[in-house]
């Protein structure tokens, strides 16, 4: 009994001395730190593997761009390159890069970020070889990069090189510091493509010294304005400032030493957040919303995101195959009540594409081209309908309104059912699948309706509208089975397009015919993102969420 | 014993065995993949991914592959260039021959992160996870037991009903509700401890008492039962008639055989404890492998899931196989062989 009681008073002991340990330290902040969290799912620092903006966020700050963006009108700007020229003919793109960008690397055991040497002993420098080796890389098939995808159709054998011919990539160094991109077809937004990160500058020597371990820290070569100080997987990266980085106009000295990275679900950030442990959280728990804009209205900030919400129709199956029926679901929809569910400062959408990116048509500034809610244009459409099949409200064949399972799209499943019956007379059913066995479903045998979201690779137009609906069939992101040539016309010829109003005036065309005229989806919402951070940190709001850290800072 | 030890180790190879097979051809037949992504993949990315990771190759084959890199140990050259296809967790240099080493259990790499291999996951977290439960399991017993017993001493009474009910209490307010509560109250409000995070013991406290208080309940009932089962036998009787106190009846005489059931239920609690809760990890930010079993099934991260599920099978078996040694020593009637 007696040790027993010993023990007790040992583990109370040890409470006493591990509280009284934390509360007295505190040490004195020399150097800005800025902590956040991302949502559990290890990152991929691998340029040519990367694929979403947890990822490419650090890899825009450790691997820069040719071509980077202002994040708040997505206006290009240079990055790596300081400027580039064109082709008469469109199809070859000159940069010309920074000199004497210095790869560097955190050195663990000298506490500092340290240029990484060649052979001969003098600092190895980012090189125009870098980018071809980089892109030569992403295409390799044994590489396994997803967004090679994207680049390919804008790259001279690109879609040749990713099925493993031997073939001359339309990308080239002309000397250390030119580089040329050869394209098969103009397209005004190339130079955003180019920056993208599965085109940047890749240290061949570091991969073939260490394998596919080369992106963890301690070997991770970098030349951007933070280099990788620590990294544990799944649970915490630190971003350090990289002293050797020229700073430029666009892509400046950074101001914060130290960026950590901690992985956490929506509510323990947030927790976190509360007791003082983070100063920037990128997202909320939704039910928080509420009582965090009444307790923390400074902290919160509501700003857009990259994704659109939608409702696609399948228009080869009764009765969506009919266009009065798809206009008349479309209208009959609530889009003001919606968002008003989803309560998160979701922002009614009358087109597919996001009117923050590039040649964006606004619903404000074309109001005749996007749908609307709207009950009796509803109504007359499915009087249309009736009256053209000749059918009664009771002969419609039965719709089936499919999403995938998540409390979020079943409540607004729901609503638009109640939406339909109450202004329609029709009855749908609603089913839902996980998300895998969902995206083969689409794939396969989609249902009359059901829902996705869209967000975009680039801010741009095309990324939205061309990438989605430019094709259709089982291998393509286009379920509905509609697609027109004149709507193809539009769209091809909005690519080639310089000019940015005569450019959105045809998107919003395009946007006409595929969400009002055929109603080929109907869209629901644009995203939008909840972050708090704190009044002592000094940031943007970067329209593409991919936060530029190089240009925080810390109050102090 | 020696011979009933080997017994359990190929008993132990049949069971993995036979899990992995059924956990491979159910895993396959969920629709989807690892690449069935929402956003649809260029039709020949999505090829070489498949290539890479001999996606396409006839699903037996694929098993076949699979179960040579787990189970068949190989003497090759050590690697001098990381890859994740071909990272073995156990890597021991052979002496007298140069450069060569013995290479056993290679998971495969991550398709969700191509750049770890299933077992630079398992070295990661398992520790976590295995600290986090045997700090639970140790909370669950320091409680549980204790309060099983003082409730079947005084059966009926007030203190049998206080801890009845809290042992009650423990089994209905799961962790999604406790845990969040706790934290709550002690790290955000008080600020006594961190929010979230491994690693520091004050990090530990609060996972450590909300995963083991809900095993708490679990064992205090077990045990109540399980003892007043053992008070009515003659042999405790003979124990009074002899004249010897009662703690020295209880805890020499009765608890040893009441711990039996007891047993039985800690260890494959011990198994699940230490291999990863999802639920405690993820409410307390805690870098364990209880999560990888939950999102490498939404994510089709077929290694990932059978890595996960054959390592968690692999605890099972053997701490049923502890188990049964202990039986042994609690009562010396169970013989092993």
């Amino acid at each position: 009994m007696h040790s027993r009681f010993k023990s007790v008073l040992v583990v109370c002991a040890l409470i006493v001395a591990v509280l009284g340990s934390s509360i007295g330290l505190t040490s004195a902040q020399d150097i800005k730190v800025l902590h956040t969290a991302y949502l559990p799912g290890d990152v991929i620092l691998d340029p040519s593997l990367a694929t979403w903006n947890n990822e490419i966020q650090i890899i825009n700050q450790t691997y820069p761009g040719l071509t980077t963006f202002d994040e708040n009108t997505v206006e290009i700007q240079p990055g790596l390159a300081t400027d580039w020229s064109v082709s008469d003919d469109g199809l070859t793109y000159t940069f010309n890069l920074m000199h004497d960008v210095p790869w560097v690397t955190y050195d663990a055991s000298a506490g500092e970020v340290v240029q990484i040497m060649d052979e001969s002993g003098a600092p190895r420098v980012v090189t125009a070889q870098d980018v071809v080796y980089g892109v030569t890389r992403t295409f390799d098939p044994a590489t396994g990069s997803q967004y090679a995808g994207v680049l390919a159709p804008w790259i001279v054998g690109g879609e040749a090189a990713l099925a493993g011919e031997a073939t001359e990539l339309g990308v080239a160094a002309v000397d250390d510091y030119t580089l040329t991109f050869t394209s098969p077809k103009a397209a005004s937004f190339l130079p955003m493509i180019y920056g993208m990160w599965m085109s940047r500058p890749e240290p061949q020597w570091a991969i073939e010294e260490y394998g596919d371990a080369w992106t963890e820290a301690g070997s991770y070569p970098s030349y951007g304005a933070f280099a990788l100080k620590e990294w544990e997987h799944d649970v915490q990266v630190t971003l350090v400032k990289n002293p050797f980085w020229p700073a430029t106009e666009t892509l400046p000295e950074p101001k914060l030493d130290e960026v950590v990275f901690t992985y956490l679900e929506e509510p323990a950030m947030l927790a976190a957040y509360e007791a003082g442990e983070l100063d920037w959280i990128p997202t909320i728990p939704l039910s928080d919303l509420p009582r965090l804009q009444a307790q923390y209205p400074d902290d919160l900030h509501i700003g857009p995101d990259t994704c659109t919400y939608y409702y696609g129709f399948n228009t080869e199956i009764a009765p969506t195959d009919n266009v009065h029926m798809r206009r008349a679901l479309s209208m009959a929809i609530d889009r003001a009540t919606i968002v008003q569910i989803t309560a998160g400062g979701q922002i009614p959408a009358g087109f597919f594409t996001r009117p923050d990116v590039a040649a964006g048509p606004s619903q404000e500034d074309y109001p005749d081209l996007a749908i609307h809610s709207d009950v009796d244009g509803a109504k007359a459409e499915l009087q249309a309908y009736l009256d053209e099949t000749g059918q009664t409200l009771e002969d419609i064949p039965s719709i089936t309104l499919m999403h995938n399972t998540s409390s979020a799209h079943a409540t607004i499943a729901q609503a638009v059912q109640q939406m339909w019956k109450d202004t329609l007379g029709i009855d749908v059913q609603i089913s839902a699948q996980d998300a895998q066995t969902y995206n083969e479903t689409l794939r396969r045998d989609a249902p009359n309706v059901w829902r996705l979201g869209w967000c975009y690779d680039y801010p741009d137009a095309n990324s939205f509208i061309n990438d989605v609906y430019r094709t259709k069939g089982p291998d393509s992101n286009n379920h509905t089975g509609w697609g027109t040539d004149e709507f193809y016309a539009l769209l091809d010829e909005a690519g080639v397009t310089e000019d940015v109003a005569a450019r959105t005036e045809l998107y919003a065309q395009a946007e006409y015919m595929l969400v009002n005229e055929s109603a080929a989806i109907a869209p629901i919402y644009y995203y939008t993102s909840q972050q708090m951070t704190k009044p002592s940190v000094e940031r943007s709001y970067a329209v593409n969420r991919i936060e530029r850290l190089d240009k925080w800072d810390i109050a102090q | 014993m020696g011979q009933y030890a080997v017994r359990r180790f190929l008993y132990l190879l049949m069971v993995l065995l036979v899990v992995s097979a059924i956990t491979f051809f159910i895993m396959h037949q969920i629709p989807g993949g690892p690449f069935s992504t929402e956003k649809k993949l260029n039709p020949t990315v999505l090829q070489n991914l498949n290539q890479k990771y001999h996606l396409d190759d006839p699903l037996p084959t694929q098993y076949a592959d699979y179960m040579v890199d787990i189970f068949i140990p190989r003497v090759t050259s050590q690697e001098k260039v990381f890859s994740v296809t071909d990272d073995y967790l156990v890597n021991i240099n052979l002496p007298l021959v140069d450069d060569a080493a013995l290479r056993w259990i290679n998971f495969g790499p991550s398709y969700k992160s191509p750049t770890l291999s299933v077992n630079d996951i398992v070295r990661d977290h398992l520790p976590v996870s295995a600290q986090l439960g045997v700090l639970a399991l140790l909370v669950a017993m320091i409680i549980g037991i204790p309060l099983g017993i003082l409730a079947a001493l005084r059966k009926n009474t007030t203190v049998d009903y206080i801890s009845m009910g809290t042992a009650i209490l423990g089994v209905s307010v799961p962790v999604i509700v406790l845990g969040p509560t706790l934290k709550y109250i002690f790290a955000v409000e008080l600020g006594w401890v961190p929010t979230s995070g491994w690693g520091d013991f004050d990090q530990m406290i609060l996972p450590a008492f909300a995963l083991g208080f809900a095993q708490s309940a679990l064992l205090a009932r077990l045990t109540r039962a399980s003892l007043l089962q053992v008070l009515n036998e003659d042999y405790i009787r003979t124990a009074y008639a002899k004249g010897l106190r009662q703690r020295r009846v209880v805890i020499v005489h009765a608890m040893k055989n009441a711990m039996i059931p007891v047993m039985t239920i800690i260890g494959p609690l011990f198994a699940a404890l230490i291999t990863g809760t999802f639920v405690t990890e993820r409410v307390f930010g805690i870098p364990g492998l209880g999560s990888y079993f939950v999102t490498s099934i939404t994510n089709r991260d077929y290694s990932v899931i059978m890595g996960t599920t054959l390592i968690f099978a692999f605890f099972i078996v053997v701490a049923n196989f502890l188990v049964d040694l202990t039986y042994a020593w609690l009562d010396p009637r169970i013989r092993l062989s």
